[in-house]
């Protein structure tokens, strides 16, 4: 097995602003101490330990309620690059040379704006109708902060940094119905995203595959509880306490699940990284029927101070993750598309004139998209122009609130009866990007 | 919120559990020696302290010691090596140097002034023996001023491709944002403008990355204001200079450093009192990172904060190590280090420039729970050859001789979490030992049978992952 990490080309050296690039995104060795103890011989997992459940006992979650599906392209993505406004001519091209789009290249979505050609693998579902492209959206906080920006929006209150929950969590804490599915809430992660933080129960999970305890066998279920008393006596109730609970609960559905057919179709084509394994994953529990009500991806990699690149390079790589990632986790799950909401966000967009090392610094309004068999499909942009005169302290204008897409989703398709307090003291203006679910 | 119910360890195992890596019998006693504000004098005077294995270690790892040419050169002909040593360096470091604390605060800045390792692998080598470990119990603003000019940071920020036609703002951002003044520190978007017109020349020679070099042409010496200071025109190098003074000096840095030093050693929401306490005596010594620490661990607040942190992905595989040591031998580096790459704390691979967070709300979840409680049960099985020779574990070595089950249980509790085992936690290590009873006597089926899951179950408990 080889155990090179990153490849040590001259590229990646160049590549030097990487602060938002995950590991997996370098072909990091997945060797884990867990396969290692594995291939010893040493341990015998079984499977049947615990009675199979019937998985939609947990959730009373109503039928005609989509699964959402939330990716975070960390870092702030470059939105004019990915969605390229064509029709701007001058007032784009002139500030755009290195990271510049050719008219030619694009893939053309209205005549005005234009899909990266990396995004090939999505054109094809925006001409069917599945793809809604909002543009010039973002938070109408100014902050330029990574972090404050993304906690603002993740928080849902832009702004207000103290607000305890995410905007996800305020979703699952205001909805009628009960589900008690340790899978309600599910983020393919090493830790929790802030839109998930809160007292309800979300799980963390950074592989469905392997997840279980190493012990054994004989002595399984004595470890067991002795791991649940020990957990137990650190506080009832205490965080301690939940997580351990939640993850006994977590292994023993995993292993019906793991029992289970309704497999992803093998040739669904996700992307052999982290991110395409994430979002397989995510599609295995959909089909599961699990109970799962939203789940979080992030993709990093989006900060491109340097070295950005245009119809090639560094940038366009990584919306070619993010396309085959997406349009694959589309056609997995084809038949159940009616049920089935994706929606694309990250903090900020970048500025409209580059930097002197090719690459963009920090900037206002960027691109969202919404995919899913309940779209208006096409482009929704209130545009306000890349004229001197129409930008916002020299960048792209915010023109659709991020608030205003997650509003209309929660809404129309996840049958939110809360979003005055899921995002307290703000009126969404609907932009029909979405329909209402049946 | 992180809380339990768990009885409070004494105060000098608290003391000892947060100034190094997890406590072992010797600590203890050094402990009881020197009394604690003689054992915290004791490691803030890390250079009088002798260190044989870690001195043994880097005679055996050179890389560690070589310039940016020699790193380079050992990555051509075998990357992988040098990269296995960098990160297994960190944790060896961790488990293995007397300079506990030290080793904290290493870890402290690493974090403070985050670069990832991947595609800087000699900058930051050199950054990290060059900037952190030299001025990591010295002077803020050294540790600053050191940061700003080195290579690592210089590109990983960008600042190394600043232009005073179009300046890169990544550094000048982030140096207020995460490295001092914090972001409520009381800077605007125009004070970015400024400071980033300020760094502009801080550069390196084309390709040469072996220390920083000023570039008058790339500088851009109009007049700035940079909060509320003017810097005059016509300057090169003293601009930036300047800026670190200002920022090194603020009272948001004191602030700010203070209270990230507060969660890193004392609670995650640290009370405010002891912030400002540490703030203090921070402005009153221009920023002795030593006297900071005197304050804050001869505080009271301190005292009262045992149990309320919750170790961090790498502290709980060090602490593992370290109670266990010298047992435990570790042959396959790799195996170990990516225990921590599924807990989502590789050494050196957190992408952002904030570095990893440390409040529990992070750590605590059911994926880092799991691979913690695996890590804890495949240690304690490397003694029955698990890991095919991977870790090799003298079990016998850190496992009391008892002739009963119930001295068998006190004296490994005993051993490795390094205070009394409290009798909920001793019920029910005796149940998951076939039920066998205190009084029973310790048979040599029954070492063999039960030694592994007991000592496994004891790293797992709440109690040693706390501290």
């Amino acid at each position: 097995m080889s155990r090179r990490i990153v490849p040590h080309t001259a590229a990646s050296l160049a590549a030097a602003c990487n602060e938002y690039r995950t590991l997996d995104q370098r072909g990091t060795s997945r060797r884990t101490f867990l396969k290692g103890v594995a291939g010893s011989g040493a341990l015998l997992l079984t499977n049947s330990l615990f009675p199979s459940l019937p998985f939609v006992a947990f959730a009373q979650t109503p039928r005609e309620v989509d699964t959402l599906v939330v990716v975070f392209l960390r870092g702030g993505m470059d939105g004019l690059s990915a969605v390229v406004p064509v029709g701007e001519g001058a007032a784009y091209y002139d500030r755009r040379r290195a990271t510049a789009i050719p008219e030619a290249s694009v893939l053309d979505l209205d005549g005005f704006f234009g899909f990266h050609p990396s995004l090939a693998p999505l054109h094809e579902i925006y001409q069917g109708g599945r793809l809604a492209v909002v543009h010039a959206a973002g938070s109408p906080d100014p902050s330029r902060s990574h972090f404050d920006a993304m906690e603002y929006m993740e928080r849902g209150t832009p702004g207000v940094r103290v607000t305890e929950t995410g905007w996800l969590t305020r979703h699952l804490q205001t909805v009628p119905w009960a589900n008690e599915s340790p899978f309600r809430a599910v983020a393919m992660a090493h830790m929790l995203p802030t839109s998930l933080q809160g007292p309800e129960q979300a799980l963390t999970l950074d592989s469905l595959d392997g997840f279980d305890l190493s012990m054994p066998d004989h002595l399984r279920p004595d470890l067991e509880r002795a791991l649940r008393d020990l957990y137990r006596d650190a506080g009832q109730g205490s965080d301690l306490h939940v997580q351990s609970d939640s993850l006994f609960a977590t292994m023993r559905d995993l292993r019906t699940l793991a029992a289970d057919d309704g497999q992803s179709r093998p040739d669904a084509g996700y992307p052999d990284t982290s991110f395409g394994q994430a979002l397989r994953q995510v599609a295995q529990l959909i089909r599961a029927d699990v109970g799962l009500e939203v789940a979080c991806i992030d993709l990093g990699g989006w900060d491109t101070h340097e070295e950005q690149g245009g119809v090639e390079g560094q940038f366009a790589e990584l919306l070619s993750e993010l396309a085959s990632g997406l349009a694959a986790f589309h056609h997995d799950l084809e038949d159940r598309a009616d049920r089935l909401t994706v929606v694309t966000m990250s903090e900020f967009g970048r500025m409209l004139d580059e930097n002197a090392s090719g690459g963009t610094d920090h900037g206002r309004g960027g691109s969202m998209w919404v995919m899913g068999g309940g779209v208006n499909g096409g482009v929704h942009a209130a545009w306000p122009s890349l004229a001197a005169d129409a930008l916002d302290d020299g960048d792209l204008a915010i023109t659709t609130d991020f608030r205003d897409v997650l509003s209309e989703i929660l809404v129309q398709r996840l049958k939110s009866p809360g979003v005055e307090s899921i995002f307290p003291g703000y009126r969404a203006n609907y932009r029909g990007i979405i329909r209402p679910g049946a | 919120m992180l809380h339990s119910s768990l009885a409070p360890v004494s105060p000098e195992l608290h003391l000892v559990n947060r100034l190094t890596w997890g406590a072992r019998p010797a600590d203890l006693a050094r402990m009881s020696d020197l009394g604690p504000a003689g054992y915290v004098d004791w490691h803030l005077d890390h250079a009088a302290i002798a260190d044989p294995r870690i001195d043994a270690f880097l005679a055996e790892h050179p890389i560690l010691l070589d310039d940016v040419y020699g790193i380079r050169r050992a990555l051509d002909a075998d990357y992988d090596s040098v990269y296995r040593q960098v990160m297994w360096g960190r944790i060896y470091r961790a488990v293995a140097s007397e300079r506990q604390l030290f080793e904290k605060m290493v870890e402290f800045w690493t974090d403070h002034f985050n670069v990832p390792l991947p595609d800087l692998i000699p900058e930051k080598v050199v950054e990290d023996r060059e900037v952190i470990r030299r001025h990591a119990l010295g002077s803020f603003r050294d540790l600053l001023l050191a940061s700003a000019r080195s290579p690592a940071m210089l590109v990983y920020l960008d600042n190394a491709s600043s232009h005073k036609d179009q300046p890169n703002q990544n550094y000048a951002r982030e140096v207020m944002e995460l490295h001092t003044l914090g972001v409520d520190g009381g800077y605007t978007e125009q004070d970015v403008d400024e400071v980033a017109r300020c760094f502009t020349g801080w550069t390196l020679q084309q390709g040469w990355r072996g220390e920083m070099v000023f570039d008058r042409e790339i500088h851009d010496d109009g007049e700035k204001v940079v909060l509320g200071h003017r810097i005059a025109a016509g300057r090169g190098i003293e601009d930036g200079l300047q800026v670190l003074d200002i920022l090194a000096t603020h009272p948001s840095t004191a602030r700010f450093i203070s209270r990230k030093l507060c969660r890193r050693f004392v609670a995650d929401s640290p009370p405010t009192e002891l912030v400002d306490e540490v703030a203090a005596t921070f402005t009153a010594t221009s920023g002795d990172i030593r006297a900071v620490l005197r304050t804050l661990f001869t505080s009271e607040q301190f005292l009262a904060a045992r149990g309320a942190k919750f170790r961090r992905p790498f502290e709980s595989l060090v602490a593992m190590l370290r109670a266990l040591d010298p047992a435990v031998h570790v042959n396959d580096q790799w195996l170990v280090t990516y225990t921590l790459e599924r807990m989502g704390h590789l050494p050196f691979h957190w992408f952002p420039p904030n570095g990893y967070p440390d409040a529990s709300a992070a750590w605590l979840n059911v994926n880092g729970l799991l691979h913690r409680w695996n890590t804890a049960m495949v240690l304690a099985y490397a003694s029955q050859g698990w890991t095919d020779g991977a870790v090799t574990f003298d079990i016998a070595a850190v496992v009391p001789a008892a002739a009963t089950v119930g001295a068998l249980v006190d004296g490994t509790w005993l051993r490795l979490v390094g205070d009394p085992i409290a009798a909920t936690t001793r019920r029910t290590l005796l149940a998951s030992l076939d039920d066998a009873s205190p009084g029973e006597s310790v048979t040599a089926e029954f070492r063999s049978e039960y030694l592994p899951p007991l000592v496994g179950l004891i790293l797992a408990s709440p109690a040693f992952q706390l501290t």
